[in-house]
């Protein structure tokens, strides 16, 4: 059966692995809060400090969710593992951003130029991790289940082994990230909207 | 079987994929110099609706396309639950909503077209088209819908436009994919509709089939092609292993030939690396610019009409070889009967995509 | 201590978001697009180009022309004291 092996949710104060807070945010501290979560967990990829916040997130969740799940991607062939990744509001702090760096900056930026598209996060763990699967990024008004299940279903089908999903919204205002990764496996907890939906909410007050 | 039919092009070049194929016939192309456009003020090459100007473009596009192709389908199914719209797109309605770059277009295609449910927008860069073309496919052939409407859109911006100045990755002059003068991209704006079905008979004319492919990453450089071409080559060899074609099989290959340097380099070794490098073969970037979104569909269009038409379209702009292996591109319209044309797009964040038409 | 390499160094910092390395991090002959130095990409090449019209005053239109250029802080310094005098 497919089942979730293993997931993290990132949000504005708190990172939990496996429903286990891991860390929290310093207030204190001058560094933000993607940035201490780096830190703290001494994790060593100097492109880190280059990438978009969005691109941030997904690379610290995926890095994490890896830690909690030793022998994966081991398991796998180098296409075998599917990223469907899906938010909100596309690449759109990182577009003002760029919008602010030619008309107040006095030249548009291009290393904030290329992060300007939602889907370049799973380039980034994708070359991280010589990843050469199927890779989908969709903008939703809302986290939506459903469509990770519909869409696994289809990957499954056509040579993809395993999938790491996501949902990641990150905004001047907010920080909610979800990664998951499902696999197949004799026993654990079912894929399922359900569980999906709960794990979404994993230690978080409204759960 | 997969059917796709109902093609729908809204480009400088015209309202429907009638009109446009009409104007690829003659060899126009879109391209125009804009004054002032560039960042400096510098007139730039640009493929611009002529009269697209104001508010809600992205919006109007696609209610434009949406509206066309509801006059080539069983109109009935666009109200039903089995039915979704699916929206290839990069940047959306960006110059009306930075915050919110679909929700409103999404919700006014629902209401205006009496939609059952929400679209859903799928947002990959470069192959976003010719992935959510296959998304479609895989959607329809999984039972989870009866029909998928897949539209493709991008409206020019200044936003996308001077970002990719900063990269000097714009050219000079009308972009020349795989000539060896080559030096980048032209930017474009347009819209591509197509219906996908198991259903024949929703379709007003003969659809054709539609070989869904695979999407494959490069796990290379967020912006840079792949010097070898890996992801485009997985791409394809899933896709057809998937239909269990052979390279004999394919006819013509529409290209993703962008006009950069590197990425026509990269899609030259991947076709010899697949032996596709002796297939008739053309860009379409020439004709439309580089549509970002709506490219694949487009593009997927335009591989539709050629089959309908029996005839291959030259690849404008191209005159002297210009990768380290040659292909063999069209250098003129040539009459000839086409039965599978493959169609492949490459883009940042290191994706590739690949699907094949054929005709029934 | 050269006051244009200090500031280029600062500046690269800042423009590139090398954010885990300070001045002292950075030797004036390190090689800014080798692995063993900074580790710099083909986009911070183009980064480079807007620092130094930014900063500095001196448009390159061809991304060619940094290559040699950018090699290191000292070549850096070197081609905008060269731009400047001519």
């Amino acid at each position: 059966m497919k089942v979730i092996t293993a997931y993290c949710n990132l949000r504005a104060d708190e990172c939990l692995v496996n429903g286990e807070v891991i860390a929290r945010r310093d207030s204190s501290s001058e560094d933000s809060w993607f940035k201490q979560l780096y830190r703290q967990q001494e994790l060593v990829y100097p492109k880190f400090y280059k990438m978009d916040a969005l691109s941030q997130a997904g690379y610290l969740a995926s890095e994490l969710i890896k830690r909690a799940n030793p022998g994966f991607p081991e398991a796998y062939a180098d296409d075998e593992i599917a990223m469907v990744f899906a938010n909100a509001s596309s690449s759109a702090v990182t577009d003002r951003r760029f919008i602010q760096s030619y008309e107040h900056g006095g030249s548009p930026s291009p290393s904030l130029f290329v992060y300007t598209l939602p889907n370049i996060v799973l380039g980034e763990i994708a070359i991280l991790n010589k990843w050469y699967g199927e890779n989908l990024f969709a903008v939703l008004p809302k986290f939506t289940p459903g469509f990770y299940l519909d869409y696994n279903q289809i990957l499954l089908a056509s040579g993809s082994r395993a999938l790491l999903g996501g949902w990641l919204e990150v905004t001047a205002d907010s920080t909610d990230v979800f990664l998951f990764l499902v696999e197949e496996q004799e026993s654990g907890m079912e894929f399922s909207s359900e569980n999906l939906l709960h794990l979404s909410q994993a230690g978080s007050v409204a759960a | 079987m997969i059917y796709i039919g109902a093609e729908v092009i809204v480009s400088p070049l015209g309202d429907t994929a009638e009109d446009n194929w009409q104007a690829l016939r003659e060899n126009r192309s879109g391209i125009a110099l804009i004054p002032d456009a560039g960042f400096n003020q510098e007139a730039i090459h640009l493929s611009r609706i002529t009269g697209l100007n104001g508010p809600l473009r992205f919006q109007r596009l696609i209610t434009q396309a949406m509206a066309t192709l509801k006059e080539r389908i069983d109109a009935s199914i666009l109200v039903s639950d089995r039915t979704i719209v699916l929206i290839s797109s990069t940047k959306g309605a960006l110059d009306d909503n930075l915050h919110d770059q679909f929700s409103e277009t999404c919700v006014s295609a629902k209401e205006q077209f009496k939609l059952a449910n929400l679209p859903l927008v799928i947002s990959n860069a470069c192959i976003s088209g010719v992935l959510t073309v296959n998304v479609a496919g895989n959607m329809v052939e999984a039972g989870q819908y009866d029909h998928v409407i897949v539209v493709g859109c991008d409206v020019a911006s200044d936003f996308v436009l001077y970002g990719f100045q900063s990269l000097f990755a714009v050219s000079d002059k009308p972009c020349a994919p795989f000539d060896a003068a080559r030096n980048g991209i032209t930017l474009g704006e347009g819209c591509g509709a197509v219906l996908v079905s198991a259903t024949r008979s929703v379709f007003k004319n003969a659809p054709l089939e539609l070989l869904t492919g695979a999407s494959a990453n490069d796990a290379n450089h967020i912006s840079g092609p792949s010097r070898t071409g890996e992801g485009l080559v997985r791409s394809v060899t899933r896709t057809m292993r998937k239909h269990g074609a052979d390279a004999g099989e394919i006819d013509f290959i529409c290209a993703h030939g962008t006009g950069t340097v590197f990425n026509d380099e990269m899609e030259a070794i991947a076709f010899d690396r697949l032996a596709l490098s002796d297939k008739p073969l053309n860009s379409l970037k020439g004709y439309f610019g580089h549509t970002l979104g709506a490219a694949g569909v487009i593009e997927t269009a335009v591989c539709m009409q050629m089959i309908r038409n029996g005839m291959m379209i030259r690849s404008m702009g191209y005159r002297d070889a210009g990768t380290s292996i040659p292909l063999n591109i069209m250098v003129e319209n040539e009459p000839k009967k086409l039965r599978t044309i493959l169609k492949t797009a490459s883009g940042f964040g290191g994706g590739n995509a690949s699907l094949m038409i054929r005709d029934l | 201590m050269d006051s244009l390499k200090e500031d280029l160094k600062k500046q690269i910092i800042e423009q590139l978001n090398l954010e885990d390395l300070s001045v002292e991090d950075i030797a004036d002959d390190a090689l800014l697009f080798n692995d063993q130095g900074l580790g710099l990409d083909s986009i911070d090449a183009l980064e480079l180009i807007v620092l130094l019209e930014k900063y500095h005053g001196i448009q390159l239109t061809n991304p060619e022309e940094g290559k040699e250029a950018f090699k290191s802080i000292d070549t850096m310094a070197a081609y905008i004291r060269k731009r400047n005098a001519a």
